[in-house]
């Protein structure tokens, strides 16, 4: 069990940044999701952690080692890659044991056991050539966790799997994770993912961590736009507006939408208005105003389009034609460059 | 008969009787004791019949054997040499390194050069007073007369094919090399394999298929190996060189005994026909 931390880690492809100088702790036995849209450098972090990139600058630490002159066959992490990197010569089996096997150490009952954990048991003996991507997957985190690293590193591990069986692998693997206690490092573009299984999640965007905390924590107090927007489906509305101070509060005139109800806090000038589809009340008395445009019924919820503002009603919800009133309730404010007053 | 068969027909008979022809042609000579000196065209050889004699002469022909003996000591000896210098340039040029282009341009040049240059150029080489000893003279006074000393002219000739020969073994290889999955080593790489775990486990299984498409086309070269050793050494000194294409050279052009030479030409053919076969499906496993 390690924690890693990551100090002032950065990585440039020549003269592309990649990463810009990232702090972030991970602590010992923690579920930490890395989650950022394609491209935003999750996976140039987590190769620099497991060794396979050199860091452009920065250090890492496992616990209070500096891994630094540590190459990537001695750091000790499992790492599942996004294209899990079977070794498609070989059996079911020779993949399991085959960190065992390097190492000299007999796999006796350890590749049974893990078979068993994943229900591959009656694939073992069978070439691994032609299974399926869901078995692919199961193999590969087997394969890192039969080593029962103390760090365990997974690359995008559910988004090439269908989506009945990522369900399925997420309740798994938060589950191995709690029996093994590794920290576990995930990286993930898919915030239901990252929302679902995470201790904490890391926000990534272009290079730049953007915030780190509980699900709830950059759910309800996103540390800027970009935050409010990419986590929640749909994401946080956000409108611009001017603020306009009144007495001790702020209200924030929207133009035509109109103005809004009394915020706590000081704030000038333009700035963003942002609050979650799921806190949207309809409220004819409400100054807010805007016309249903569309609305869409999926299952168990249904998200009404008030021109640009989405709402999100449970199923049943009559849902009034025309100009609405509606009151957006728990609103956050951004100033001008996006970050949260 | 289908029209697409009936409209190739002729051109079918053609082809076939072009790379028939000169086998059968070679049978008809075999069976006779004809020979261009003999005055009589090629046609008029059943006036020569001797029926199998040139066949039963082959056991017996002991400058053959020895020929045939060089030639796959020459074989067993390149081949490998030439396989195991490819594979470590291969591994080296998978990774990146400074220079890499120019050195790469310089490796694979030996296989543009003309054998008959390349010949030229060994001669030189290894000459009595030549480059070759008189770097040898570092180490104190030499005078090794490479070409003229049967053991180590078959040296020299050596040396000369491994010059030109590794670079093919190389690229092929490299080719393969460079096909080898690289998240696959990554991947072997963290769970904790040595490099030469990774090669034997990884690198090697992948190239099973490369490595003896290679091996398979340097050893039919090797056997025919002619041109650059010919220019080096003549076959000699005396027949200490003497391969089976040198052979088959000399006994075409000085002894003019054509009907033994098509007897010689078809065993050859027939044996390492089989020979191959054998070796190509021991490989594949
Ligand atoms: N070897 C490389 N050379 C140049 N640019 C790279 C290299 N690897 C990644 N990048 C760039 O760095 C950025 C981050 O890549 P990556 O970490 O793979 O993103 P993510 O995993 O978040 O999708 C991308 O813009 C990518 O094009
Ligand atoms: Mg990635």
């Amino acid at each position: 069990m390690t924690a890693i931390h990551l100090q002032g880690l950065t990585k440039r492809f020549g003269p592309f940044t990649a990463l810009q100088p990232m702090d972030l702790e991970i602590r010992d036995g923690e579920f930490l999701a890395l989650l950022g849209p394609s491209g935003c450098g999750k996976s140039t972090t987590m190769n620099m952690i497991a060794g396979m990139e050199k860091p452009t600058g920065g250090r890492i630490l496992f616990g209070d080692r500096d891994m630094g002159a540590v190459p990537m066959a001695r750091r000790g992490v499992g790492f599942v890659f996004q294209n899990y990197a079977i070794f498609t010569h070989m059996t079911v089996r020779q993949n399991l044991d085959y960190g065992l096997r390097m190492a000299g150490v007999d796999p006796g009952p350890r590749t049974a056991a893990m078979a068993e954990l994943l229900g591959l048991t009656d694939l073992l003996d069978r070439p691994s050539q032609g299974l399926s991507v869901n078995i692919l997957q199961r193999l590969a985190i087997g394969r890192s966790a039969i080593m029962e690293p103390a760090i365990f590193l997974l690359d995008e591990p559910l988004s090439n799997v269908d989506a009945a069986f990522r369900a399925v692998m997420r309740t798994e693997l938060k589950s191995l994770q709690r029996q093994f206690r590794q920290t576990m490092v995930y990286v993930t573009h898919d915030q239901l993912e990252a929302m679902t299984m995470a201790d904490r999640i890391a926000v990534m965007d272009h290079g730049v961590l953007q915030q780190v905390g509980t699900p709830l924590q950059v759910y309800n107090r996103p540390a800027n736009t970009f935050v409010a927007r990419f986590l929640g489906a749909p994401g946080m509305n956000l409108l611009p507006g001017h603020a306009v101070q009144s007495g001790s509060a702020v209200q924030v005139d929207l133009g035509p939408i109109g103005l809004t109800p009394p915020l706590p806090g000081p704030a000038s000038g333009p700035v963003t208005y942002g609050f979650r589809p799921e806190e949207v009340t309809l409220d004819p008395a409400s100054p807010l105003k805007l016309p249903v445009t569309h609305v869409e019924r999926i299952g168990a919820r249904c998200i009404v389009h008030l021109g640009p503002v989405k709402a999100v009603f449970p199923a049943g919800t009559e849902i009034p034609s025309g100009v609405v009133g509606f009151t957006p309730g728990k609103p956050c404010l951004f100033d001008a460059k996006g970050g949260r007053i | 008969m289908k029209l697409g068969l009936r409209l190739t027909l002729p051109a079918q008979v053609l082809v076939l009787f072009i790379s028939v022809f000169p086998l059968l042609m070679q049978l008809y000579i075999s069976l006779t004791d004809w020979s261009p000196l003999s005055g009589a065209p090629w046609p008029r050889a059943w006036e020569f019949w001797n029926s199998f004699a040139n066949y039963t002469d082959i056991p017996g022909d002991r400058r053959l054997w020895a020929a045939l003996g060089r030639t796959l000591l020459v074989m067993v000896i390149c081949v490998p040499v030439e396989f195991l210098l490819g594979l470590g340039l291969g591994l080296l040029f998978v990774e990146d390194f400074p220079g890499k282009k120019l050195a790469y341009s310089i490796l694979i040049m030996p296989m543009m050069v003309v054998p008959a240059v390349a010949g030229y150029m060994f001669f030189m080489l290894f000459q009595s007073g030549g480059p070759v000893n008189d770097l040898l003279s570092v180490f104190g006074p030499v005078t090794i007369a490479w070409l003229s000393d049967p053991w180590l002219a078959l040296v020299a000739v050596m040396v000369a094919d491994i010059w030109q020969w590794t670079p093919l073994m190389f690229l092929i290889l490299l080719a393969g090399l460079v096909g080898v999955p690289q998240d696959q080593l990554r991947a072997a790489t963290l769970l904790g394999a040595s490099p030469w775990q990774r090669f034997r486990t990884i690198t090697l299984p992948r190239m099973k298929v490369i490595i003896t498409i290679a091996l398979a086309i340097r050893a039919i070269e090797a056997f025919k190996i002619f041109d650059t050793l010919y220019i080096m050494t003549g076959g000699g000194p005396g027949v200490a060189t003497e391969t089976i294409s040198v052979y088959f050279y000399k006994i075409t052009t000085n002894d003019l005994i054509w009907g033994y030479v098509a007897a010689l030409a078809l065993f050859i053919l027939v044996s390492l026909s089989i020979a191959a076969q054998f070796a190509m499906k021991r490989m594949a496993r």
